[in-house]
This record gives structure tokens, C-alpha cells and sequence, in this order.
């Protein structure tokens, strides 16, 4: 508890609400959100496609559609209002040199006619004001960094002479090289196979380590989030509907949702067994949400989830959920039996540490 | 286990794309059986392969030598038109991604009856209606739907018209290419489970490809693991993951990310070098080192792998 | 404290008790969360109706086919080949200026401009409508053959080398020079030539979405390739047919007065839109008889431009990135 008190905060968003003119209609992207992150830690966005974590990442850097606005809220940055920022002018100044990005495709960031080299080391130069020798050391010093060998061959190779993992190295290479302060890894291992997403991940957080870097990791694979996240936050239908830290949402989650993400992990499952497995399909945002956008889907929805919108229940001190399951009025809820299992087996864990 | 009826036999299958100087073995002397009834999983990452086989069993991708043989007759190369006619109907085949594997500009009732109006499989309009209506319902699709396009749906009902589109042919074996992959995390155990629950009601074979190990591990009874065109080690599922042997089927398991923040941060990442075999001077081959567990090894790493199993079971 | 507790004292006073009741669940309503109602071809139209002056052309292009056909069964309409004699000197009524009695003027052989323009751009229209509707029929069937048979790519590859490298011109002149000049040959001629670029357009079109998923899908259901073609291709392929389309008919006209503009188009007694011009090129240098090219010349330019306007508002609003 005192431990939340004295980490400083370094991005706020309030209140956020994102909107997007298509075809004709005003969909409603981010529903009232409100986001803290803390220095030197690492958040997990979680969610899938349509939550709206993507839109809500790409409006901290500047980088919505051009159909999408703020509508409301505020993103608080180093006493900058981010949401009152209009022209790319005022975006360049936090763009790469206050908040970097790495995405899921590392070959759409790169340059396929530049050597790697040259890129990083105009980063260098831009960014970190080096000239000449030292800023070919530093580039150097970088490669080494992001765990690439033979450095001097490789300063001269151009994009597609790497594989899709080093590429991705490049790509981490070139946002460390800004000197952020806050990295945004955009699902960044979606697309690598699984034995490179464990070195790239292992390589994320030694140079979050390292660098002391703030993090908000974009994801919808829980494996992910419990290797790389200090603090999760999870998103549905443009809500972010429980947040904490990362034991407590995974052994101790209050929202339905959270639980049946969990539940309908594999592993958690029975060979032979029928899986659990949520009903239905994620909303429309095109429709206006009522109350509780998951309710429809909730097999512990209650009549109130159809007609109000939950608040942010405090359940500790740095773990809020958005359930109405969390009133003191509302009923108790048996839990799956495999998910019970996956929390008492946490807690043992948690004890033994 | 000896006596089980073989649906799929492939035998010595090398696939090679391009000619000349750009050639590429995709595919290298694999050979694996596949018994009816069960699921048989091929776990592999980008560039192994493992679509490749798949593709060669639909007959998508030429097969440069060996063979594939369905109910013990080949299906690759000249086959009569007859014989090429069953398999259409008995082999089935489930896309990866949703968004790309149906038909955009048709109705979903065209979609769902397009391998019925191939077969002629049935006598009258009314016949096919009720056939797609069935197939709908069977994979928990309104029967309405029937009349929409597939734009109007979200990836998880688009998989699962994709399986009514299987599913309608009265398949005895489906192909599962990553069947799963492209989906939300939440959808991804009622496309599991209706690939489960249909298995049992309607007898069926599954050959299930997959990179994600936890899903194999969920729904497979055996399992093959396949690196650069070969297979390196095929098991019994459970085996496999409680015991593996070939260094890449170790890291392969040691790299997926376990969703329990206490292990998984625990855990240690082995990484696979090629370069520790022996192979140039000790050439490797395809060994059962006990009953049901093949591993790719040459002598000495079998002597080694055979010990270990004798250590772990005693 | 957080940020988050001020809310919590929000709750509003609807919450009753009884709202703390599991509710009843209903799994028709889950399935149907996700229905968007997103047509293409309504997403399509809507997008066309926005762009102005796409839709204020389509709509003059739409009054001119109207009236060129309707115009001689108006009232007080006179002949496009009668020629008109002076009543009072018995002469050839030549180049009259426009006025009341000949609305736009006559030519240098008594002949009514004004249905003679009329008679000529339906003869134009004609052209053009039968040569890109030819160019389409037989692009698309060779192109789909070219693009989705593995056996055929090769055969046609070498017929499309030989026919592209011959110019559309020469043919043209040799075919002209074959047969007696009329609509026909005309049409004939530019057909040989037309459907070589619509071949290869829809060709390389197939070969793109030849291996896409869908496509396998259906081979592995035992879908034979001409189906293929028909329900899984073409319907990709519509938006982009239609502005091919749209720009072969200006093409066509446009042809047809280059045609007959270098002397081997249509006989002279036919009017056309080419004829016409021909004409009144011969007297663009006196300043009182300009108006015999500036008529045809108005008539044929707001046609081409405005096919080619809409063709372009048209592939603009069918490309499914434009629907916002």
C-alpha cells in the first residue's frame, strides 16, 4: 500500500472517451476510461480484437485514424493535456522521444532500403544529440543490447537479410536508441514463433530492467502477461473492466470476464472434458452498450448488468473491478471448479515465495 | 494399440517446391499413421512444414515422392475419378483464418451447400435446406443465417460456418489447419469444444495442425513434432509432454508461456541447437525407443534416450 | 488514494433489490451480438451519392443516352441527311449560322447541324456501348481461362505477345481497308484489338485472388473451376469490371473519331461524332463557321470526360476502404 504511494506516476488518462465516424454511424471505441501507470513498471493490456486496447495505445501516441477523435478525457503527461494535442508539431515532441512504440509487424517500422545501422543510429543521433564516432559506438552498443552478434557485419545488412525475430530486435533497437520514456509493445510477439516470442520477451524485460523503462504491453495471450506484467488491466468492448496487479487479477480476478478468460485457458481444462467456454460472440459497438457489455455472455450476469453500468469496486488497494457481482447485495457466486483449483494453486505459490 | 484400424498412412512423403537451383525440400521423408478415431496433432512453427502435409493430403500440393494412402489406397498422383469423388466427400479440411477461408460475395446457404451441389448428395431443394439447416444448428448457428453473408459474422461464427461446411459432406476425416489460431481468445473453447463433441457424435478423425502446444496438448492423443521438413519425435500426447526427448521438442515446450505468473517467471527457456547432433559423420533415423515413442536420433543419442526412459519409468 | 473511489458513491438510486437477481440467460441474444448490417453495394451507392460531380455527370450522361434516343420523334425535328435547300434562291442552304430555323446552323452542304449532332452521337453511343460490352464478355472469359487454367497460361501468353505487339492502329487501317467502312467494321475492328488489355486486366486480377483461402476451400469441396470462377472470382472482380467498362466506352468513341478523323471511320453519310468533327476541322480556320466543330467537339468531350469522372467515383466508392 505504501509501496503504490511512492512510485510516481508517469501517464494518467482520464475519463477517455474515443469515438469513430464509419460509414455514417458514431461507434464508440473507448467507453470512459480511466488509466494509471507508474514508473519502472510494466502494464499488460489485455484483450481481444475490438476491446479496444489498440485504439487506446494509438491515441497516447498521436497515431488515431483519421475518422477516430476524443471525444471527452484527458491524458496527462508531464503536465501536457495529450488529449488537446492537434498538430503533428506537438506530437513530434512526444512521438519516439517520450513514448516509443514497437508493434506487431517489426517490417512495416523499418526502412527495406536503409541498413539497420543507419536507422538506429539516426535515432542516436536525433534523439540522444551524438555525432560522428560515438554515435556509431552507441549504435553498436545498442545491437549488443538487443542481443545481436557479430554487430559490425550486421550494421551494414539491410532489413530483409534478417529473420523476423532480429528484425523485431531491430525494431526494439530503434525505440530503446529515442531514449523513451514510456515503451508501448504492441502485441510484438503475435507474429514470431513461439521458441523466438520467449527470447523476445526475456529480452523485453532485461531491458526494462536495464533502462528503467515504463512499459504497456499489448497482448491477448495470458502466457504473455504472466511472464512480462507487474500490473493488468483488462479490456472488453472498450471498458476497461478489471485492473490490478498481476497476482491478483490472475489468482484472485473479481470480473465474470476475467474468470472465463482464465477458465477457458487449455490448460486449465480436462483432457476428454468439454472446455469452459464463453457463449456468443464479442459486442457490436456500433449498437449503443447498456449496462455491462459482457452481460449478455455472463452466465453470472445479473438483471442490474442489463440496466447500469457496475462502478470500479475497490477490492485492495491496487485492484479495482467493474462488477456488480462485487455488491454487497448481489448474490454469491459459485465459481468453476477447475478455477477454484487455479486460485488455491496460486495462493500456495504465493505463500511459498 | 497395434490392433487399431489405420484411417491414414503416409509413407516416406517428400514434397519439393521450384526447379533448378531455387528448389526447396519442404517436406523430407516423413511417414506417420493415422487411426481412426483418434485426433493426431502435427505441432510445428512457420516454415516446418506442417501445412504442407496437410495440403498434400488435400491434394493442394504435389507430392514429389512417396505415398498417402486412405483406407490403405492412394489418394496422390492418378487416382480414378470414382475413388477421387469419395475422397472430396470423406476428407475434409478446417482453415486457418475465418476472415480469408469463406467466400465473401456468397450467401452462407451457398457456402454450407457448395461440397453438396459437387456431390449432387442430395434429391431436391428441400433436401439440401434442411441438410444446411442441420449443419448450422449442429455447429450452434441460428438457422436464419443461412440467408446472410459471411461479413455480417464475427470470426468465431465464421469458423463455424466453415465446420457446417465440412461438416455437411459427412466427412470421416478432417484436416485442422491451425483451426483456432486466428481467433479471440474468448471463442477459441467453443470452437475447441464443438470440435470435440463433434468427433464423438459423428465418428470422426482429426489430423489437427498447430504451433500453439497447449491446445495440442488439450485435444490430441498423439502427437507428432516436426522441425524443417522432418519429424523429430512422435508420441503418445501425454508421453511427449511428460517426457521429451529430442532437444527441440524440449525447447518447443519450454518456450510456450505458461499462464500462471509464479511458474511461468520461474521457468527456464532451453534453446535448441542444431549444431549438437552429430549427423554429418553419424547419419540420424526415425527410432522407437519404446512403445509408440519414435524420435529422430542416430545410435548414440538412442542408447542415451532409451536410458533415460529406463531411468524415469524404474 | 486511487482514482477510482470517487465513483464508487455513484451508484445511482435505480438499483433496487430485486436487480440483484442472476438473470436469465438466452443464448439466441449472444449469438446475435455481433450482426452488423453492412451491405456492400448500399455502402457502395452511398459512397458514389457524396461525390457531387460524379453524381451531376452520371446524370447529364443519363439525359444525353435519354434524348439522342427520344430526339427524333420529337416535334419540328428535321432530317440529320436531308439536304436543306434555300427557299428563296433554291440553293443549298450552306452554313447558315445558328438561328431559329436551324438551331445550331448547317453545314457546308445545307444539312441540319443540330439532329445531325444527335444522329451522330447516337451512332457514337452505339460504338461504344457494343465495343466495351464485346471487350468485357470476351476479356473477362479469356482472361479468366488465362489467369485460373495452369495448362492454358502458356498458349495464351503467346497469343497475347503476338496481338499486343502488333499496333491497334495497323489493324485498324488494315481492317478498315478489308471491308467496306460502316458501324459494323468499325466495331469489329476495334473489338480484335479491345479485349487484349481486358484480358490481361482480368487475368492478372484472378491471378491474385486465385490462391487465396476461400479458393482453396473450395477446391478441397470438389468445386469445379468454371463455378469457381463464376461464384468465387467474378464477384470480386464486379466494381473494377464496371470501371473498366465505364472508361472503354469514352475509349471507343474517342477511337471511332480518330478513325475517322485520318479518313478511315465511317463512310461520310453516316453521321457520327467523328464525321462531324472531321468536318468542322476543314473550317476551323474561318472564324464565322468554328461553330461546326465547337458543337460536336462540346458534345463529344462532356461525354468522355464524364465517363471517365464516374468510372473513377465509381472504383473509388466500390473499394470497401473508402466505406467510412
Amino acid at each position: 500500500m505504501g509501496e503504490l504511494q511512492t512510485k510516481e506516476r508517469v501517464l494518467s488518462i482520464q475519463n477517455l472517451i474515443i469515438k469513430f465516424k464509419l460509414r455514417g454511424q458514431v461507434l464508440t471505441a473507448i467507453r470512459d476510461i480511466s488509466l494509471d501507470l507508474y514508473k519502472g513498471e510494466c502494464l499488460a493490456i489485455v484483450g481481444e480484437s475490438g476491446s479496444g486496447k489498440s485504439v487506446l495505445v494509438k491515441s497516447i501516441m498521436g497515431l488515431l485514424d483519421k475518422n477516430g477523435y476524443i471525444d471527452q478525457g484527458q491524458i496527462l503527461y508531464q503536465n501536457m493535456d495529450l488529449a488537446q494535442f492537434t498538430t503533428e508539431k506537438d506530437w513530434l515532441k512526444i512521438r519516439g522521444k517520450e513514448i516509443a512504440m514497437v508493434t506487431q509487424d517489426p517490417m512495416t517500422s523499418l526502412n527495406p532500403l536503409k541498413t539497420i545501422g543507419k536507422q538506429i543510429e539516426e535515432c542516436v543521433v536525433l534523439h540522444q544529440g551524438l555525432k560522428g564516432k560515438s554515435a556509431y559506438e552507441e549504435t553498436l552498443k545498442l545491437l549488443r543490447d538487443v542481443g545481436i552478434h557479430d554487430v559490425e557485419k550486421r550494421y551494414k545488412q539491410y532489413p530483409h537479410e534478417f529473420s523476423g525475430g532480429m528484425r523485431q530486435r531491430i525494431v526494439i533497437a530503434i525505440a530503446i536508441a529515442c531514449n523513451p520514456k514510456i515503451l508501448i509493445c504492441d502485441e510484438p510477439t503475435t507474429a514470431l514463433d513461439v521458441t523466438i516470442q520467449a527470447q523476445i520477451l526475456q529480452l523485453l524485460t532485461n531491458l526494462q530492467k536495464k533502462y528503467g523503462l515504463t512499459t504497456i504491453f499489448i497482448t491477448h495471450d495470458l502466457g504473455v502477461v504472466a511472464k512480462v506484467a507487474d500490473c493488468i488491466a483488462v479490456m472488453y468492448a472498450g471498458d476497461i473492466i478489471e485492473v490490478g496487479k498481476t497476482e491478483e487479477v490472475f489468482f484472485d480476478g473479481k470480473h465474470p470476464y476475467t474468470w472465463a478468460l482464465i477458465s477457458s485457458l487449455p490448460q486449465l481444462g480436462t483432457k476428454g472434458d468439454q472446455l469452459y467456454s464463453i457463449k456468443g460472440t464479442p459486442p457490436n459497438l456500433f449498437k449503443e452498450v447498456k449496462g455491462d457489455a459482457f452481460a449478455p455472455r455472463n452466465q453470472f450476469a445479473l438483471e442490474i448488468d442489463f440496466v447500469e453500468r457496475p462502478p470500479f469496486f475497490k477490492v485492495s488497494e491496487t485492484h479495482y473491478a467493474r462488477t456488480w457481482l462485487l455488491d454487497p447485495r448481489a448474490p454469491k457466486v459459485e465459481l468453476p471448479k477447475a478455477l477454484q483449483a487455479f486460485f488455491e494453486e496460486g495462493r500456495r505459490l504465493a505463500n511459498e515465495k | 494399440m497395434k490392433n487399431r484400424e489405420v484411417l491414414l498412412e503416409v509413407k516416406n512423403l517428400k514434397v519439393e517446391f521450384g526447379k533448378g537451383k531455387s528448389k526447396f525440400t519442404a517436406i523430407d521423408d516423413v511417414s506417420f499413421e493415422i487411426y481412426k478415431g483418434e485426433t493426431f496433432g502435427l505441432v510445428g512453427e512457420s516454415g516446418s512444414g506442417k501445412t504442407t502435409i496437410g495440403r498434400a493430403i488435400m491434394r493442394l500440393n504435389e507430392v514429389t515422392d512417396g505415398q498417402i494412402l486412405f483406407h490403405g489406397k492412394p489418394i496422390n498422383g492418378k487416382i480414378s475419378k470414382d475413388w477421387e469423388r469419395e475422397i472430396i466427400q470423406k476428407i475434409q479440411m478446417i482453415f486457418q483464418d475465418p476472415m480469408a477461408s469463406l467466400n465473401e460475395r456468397a450467401k452462407v446457404d451457398y457456402i454450407i451447400s457448395e461440397g453438396l451441389i459437387n456431390t449432387k448428395k442430395y434429391k431436391n431443394e428441400k433436401e439440401r435446406e434442411e441438410k444446411v439447416r442441420k449443419a448450422l444448428l449442429a455447429v450452434g448457428l441460428l438457422p436464419e443465417f443461412a440467408s446472410r453473408f459471411p461479413h455480417e459474422f464475427s470470426g468465431g461464427q465464421r469458423q463455424r460456418i466453415g465446420i457446417a461446411r465440412s461438416l455437411v459432406m459427412e466427412p470421416e476425416f478432417i484436416i485442422a489447419d491451425e483451426p483456432i489460431s486466428a481467433l479471440d481468445v474468448s471463442i477459441r473453447a467453443q470452437v475447441l469444444n464443438l470440435l470435440s463433441s463433434l468427433q464423438e457424435s459423428n465418428n470422426l478423425t482429426y489430423l489437427f495442425i498447430a504451433h500453439d502446444l497447449s491446445i495440442v496438448r488439450f485435444i490430441t492423443d498423439r502427437t507428432a513434432v516436426i522441425y524443417k521438413g522432418n519429424i523429430v519425435e512422435l508420441a503418445e500426447t501425454e508421453k511427449l509432454f511428460n517426457n521429451p526427448l529430442h532437444p527441440y521438442t524440449r525447447a518447443l515446450l519450454s518456450a510456450v508461456p505458461e499462464p500462471n505468473p509464479f511458474k511461468e517467471r520461474a521457468k527456464v527457456v532451453e534453446i535448441y541447437d542444431p549444431s549438437q547432433h552429430d549427423y554429418d559423420r553419424n547419419p540420424p533415423s526415425f527410432v522407437e525407443v519404446e512403445e509408440g515413442h519414435f524420435v529422430l536420433a542416430n545410435e548414440e543419442e538412442t542408447a542415451r534416450y532409451r536410458e533415460k526412459i529406463s531411468l524415469g519409468v524404474s | 488514494m486511487g482514482i477510482y473511489t470517487k465513483e464508487i458513491s455513484n451508484i445511482s438510486d435505480k438499483s433496487s433489490e430485486q436487480l440483484f437477481q442472476f438473470a436469465v440467460s438466452d443464448d439466441h441474444q449472444a449469438e446475435e451480438t455481433a450482426y452488423s448490417n453492412y451491405s456492400y453495394w448500399q455502402s457502395t451507392w452511398k459512397s458514389f451519392l457524396k461525390n457531387r460531380v460524379a453524381v451531376f455527370l452520371l446524370a447529364l450522361v443519363l439525359i444525353i443516352v435519354f434524348f439522342t434516343l427520344l430526339q427524333p420523334y420529337l416535334p419540328g425535328q428535321k432530317s440529320p441527311t436531308e439536304i436543306y435547300l434555300d427557299e428563296q434562291t433554291g440553293s443549298q442552304a450552306r452554313n447558315i449560322a445558328p438561328g431559329s430555323e436551324f438551331w445550331f446552323g448547317t453545314n457546308s452542304i445545307g444539312q441540319d447541324l443540330w439532329s445531325r449532332i444527335w444522329a451522330g452521337t447516337r451512332t457514337s453511343l452505339l460504338i461504344g456501348f457494343v465495343v466495351a460490352l464485346v471487350e468485357v464478355v470476351v476479356g473477362i472469359a479469356i482472361g479468366a481461362m488465362w489467369g485460373f487454367s495452369r495448362k492454358l497460361e502458356a498458349p495464351i501468353t503467346q497469343v497475347y505477345y503476338i496481338v499486343e505487339n502488333i499496333p491497334t492502329t495497323i489493324v485498324l487501317i488494315l481492317m478498315s481497308y478489308i471491308l467496306r467502312p460502316s458501324i459494323s467494321t468499325i466495331i469489329i475492328a476495334m473489338c480484335i484489338t479491345g479485349w487484349v488489355e481486358m484480358a490481361r486486366f482480368i487475368r492478372n486480377q484472378i491471378v491474385i485472388l486465385r490462391d487465396r483461402e476461400y479458393n482453396l476451400a473450395s477446391k478441397c469441396l470438389g468445386t469445379p473451376s468454371y463455378r469457381i470462377i463464376l461464384k468465387n472470382l467474378l464477384p470480386y472482380l464486379i466494381s473494377i469490371i464496371m470501371l473498366r467498362m465505364s472508361l472503354a466506352i469514352p475509349f471507343a468513341i474517342g477511337s471511332e473519331v480518330f478513325l475517322t478523323y485520318i479518313g478511315l471511320g465511317l463512310p461520310v453519310s453516316e453521321p457520327s461524332l467523328g464525321n462531324l468533327i472531321n468536318e468542322g476541322r476543314v473550317l476551323m480556320m474561318s472564324p464565322d463557321l468554328r461553330y461546326q466543330l465547337f458543337f460536336p467537339s462540346i458534345v463529344l468531350s462532356v461525354i468522355t470526360i464524364a465517363f471517365y469522372i464516374i468510372g473513377n467515383a465509381f472504383a473509388d466508392a466500390a473499394d470497401p476502404k473508402n466505406h467510412v
